[in-house]
């Protein structure tokens, strides 16, 4: 069950993550912490950081370093306009599969 | 007409000089983040992936600020690997889309795939009926 739940949301996060980005630029711990608030409480913070790095790397965020009183400077990531295209595709996949899949399962009962 | 040679004898040095401070963020972590980003470094090594030295600089600098950021912050071990290590390495070392030893490869599987269809559409005798297989892996190895 646990490895499903990772697998699935291996395809999801990454929109996801998009999401709460499109509400307001945060830094990885930010990010991690709003996923845990919503339930998603396994996450580890190695995955929202690596997928955090992919989205910088496909262009899909702009990248602010804001010096921290300890450690390295903290990377606040905000949302560009390649990104925000990205999300709408993203939901409308969402859309799409969401309601396939429920009507999959009703048809099950 | 010699600044080009310098310029690529000056870059290689460059990337010497940023993979040595590379090393020497990872040397200088605390315990017990400095033994997990070695040991995670070096499944990088063998995983593989990137091959041109830029992207893996740039990936190796992201790697350091993850460990120094969480050294700083205190955050424990599990909370940046998770679970499953192994597949945080991999999700880690996958962002980066530099150039990979395996492109090569896919190109070719692609392109063998393109070629075998138009061969079938045209009917042309491309391949010989009599060939075994192990004719076939000679040939892609011309």
């Amino acid at each position: 069950m646990v490895k499903q739940m990772t697998e699935m949301l291996k395809g999801t996060l990454e929109g996801i993550v998009l999401a709460i980005l499109s509400v307001r630029p945060a830094y990885g711990y930010e990010i991690t912490a709003s996923l845990r608030e919503q339930g998603f409480a396994d996450i580890a913070e190695g995955t929202v950081y690596a997928l955090l790095v992919r989205i910088e790397q496909r262009g899909f965020v702009d990248v602010e370093k804001i010096p921290s009183e300890k450690g390295p400077p903290r990377k606040v990531y905000s949302l560009n306009a390649q990104g925000q295209d990205y999300l709408e595709e993203f939901w409308r996949s969402w859309s799409f599969l969401a309601e396939r899949i429920e009507k999959l399962h009703e048809g099950e009962k | 007409m010699a600044a080009k040679w310098v310029e690529t004898l000056t870059g290689s040095l460059e990337q010497k000089k940023q993979y040595k401070q590379y090393k020497a963020r990872i040397g200088a972590l605390p315990e017990p983040y400095g033994s997990v980003a070695k040991a995670l470094q070096r499944y990088f090594l063998y995983y593989g992936g990137v091959t041109d030295g830029e992207t893996a600089l740039t990936m190796l600098g992201d790697f350091a600020d993850l460990w120094e950021r969480a050294a700083a912050d205190g955050t424990p071990v599990r909370e940046i690997v998770g679970d499953d290590p192994v597949e945080f390495a991999e999700t880690f070392a996958q962002a980066y889309t530099g150039t990979q030893w395996i492109d090569k490869e896919r190109a070719r599987l692609t392109k063998a795939i393109e070629d075998a269809e138009r061969g079938h559409r045209n009917d042309s005798g491309d391949t010989d009926p009599g060939a075994g297989p192990g004719e076939a892996y000679k040939e892609l190895n011309v």
